[in-house]
């Protein structure tokens, strides 16, 4: 990342609806432009952080639901690779499914030419086994792409996290750094 | 209800107070979820410069930690899925049952007992390998924070404070 040493944001002004921190060259420089007062700064830059703390809960919790999506769309297509190469072998699938916690029932699949696919909100359509098998594929491609766009979100999130709690510091410092240099200037008139 | 004259609120909601003229202690904030402390000391009057490049420097740390934690997780999971298989394929070997029930998805499948071992024998491979894999980044990782560290320290010396709790 090539940064020019006078630019004082960050390449991206904000990247999803996440604004981005900008980074601070000088403190003195900072305050003078804002205009603000070192408490108020302060409190702009936690607030700042709250904010950023409240997107990254969303974020995580879309995070856990996409990974948890994942491995049961990999798990369908398991079956219907099964079935496919019993097709195959024109063999019967004989299987023991779950009818009810702990209940197990055993059945005999002789018709291997399609399956039935829940798509939510109470729908279930049946497909073809060539059909079920490109949509799960095509599912599984947007989850694991979506996946890694949240990623990248929360990776930029924390960067600007990380950019202003270290903001905050610098602010803090540089505040209790002039107020020991007047003390020190009035100690030496007095 | 921004922080009141003379009080700093800290990420984990702890106050710090400070007379107008004395510091009594360093800012602390939480740099990652798992608790490094990034402190920034008062410096005896020189004030060390934050550069963007130093700053690149701690968000590439701060995210190579967050890597490693997640990493630590991911390991563990794999090494449990190894475990299983191995015991699997223990008791495939004491059985001599011809067909078994092989869970696939939500169901138990009955497949032939040869078909079994070399699923899981595959089903094995694939899981060594990416035990492998995670072991490998999580080295990198910690390279690449080593290296950070030096650097960081190199700069700031006493006022980063890089360690977890």
């Amino acid at each position: 990342m090539e940064v020019s040493a006078s630019a004082s944001t960050a390449a991206v002004t904000e990247r999803r609806g996440i604004p981005a921190a900008s980074f601070v060259e000088d403190v003195e420089a900072y305050l003078k432009q804002s205009g603000l007062d070192v408490n108020s700064s302060l409190g702009f830059l936690q607030e700042r952080l709250q904010q950023y703390k409240i997107v990254e809960m969303k974020l995580l919790a879309q995070q856990r639901d996409l990974q948890a999506k994942i491995p049961d769309i990999e798990k369908c297509l398991d079956v219907v690779a099964m079935l496919e190469t019993k097709k195959a072998a024109e063999e019967a699938l004989i299987t023991d499914f779950e009818v009810a916690e702990g209940i197990y029932a055993r059945t005999k699949i002789e018709d291997h030419n399609s399956v039935c696919l829940w798509l939510g909100a109470n729908v279930m359509l049946e497909y073809s086994l060539e059909e079920a098998k490109s949509l799960l594929e095509k599912n599984l491609e947007n989850a694991k792409a979506s996946l890694e766009v949240l990623v990248g979100d929360l990776q930029f999130l924390r960067d600007q996290v990380t950019i202003t709690q270290v903001t905050v510091a610098r602010v803090y410092n540089w505040d209790v750094h002039q107020r020991r240099i007047k003390q020190a200037v009035k100690e030496s008139k007095s | 209800m921004g922080p009141r004259r003379n009080e700093i609120n800290t990420l984990d909601n702890t106050t710090l107070r400070s007379s107008p003229l004395f510091i009594s202690s360093p800012v602390e904030f939480l740099l990652s979820p798992r608790r490094i402390v990034l402190k920034m000391q008062q410096g005896e009057g020189s004030e060390t410069q934050v550069t963007w490049e130093d700053q690149q420097n701690i968000n590439k740390f701060g995210r190579l930690n967050n890597r490693y934690h997640e990493l630590e997780e991911e390991i563990k999971v794999a090494k449990e899925a190894n475990e299983n298989l191995e015991d699997a394929s223990n008791e495939l070997i004491l059985s001599d049952e011809d067909v078994l029930r092989f869970q696939i998805g939500e169901v138990f499948a009955h497949v032939p007992s040869e078909e079994v071992e070399s699923r899981l024998e595959k089903m094995k491979e694939d899981a060594a390998k990416e035990l492998q894999r995670l072991e490998e980044e999580k080295e990198s990782v910690l390279a690449q924070m080593a290296e950070l560290k030096k650097i960081l320290y190199g700069k700031f010396k006493d006022s980063i404070n890089l360690e977890e709790d």
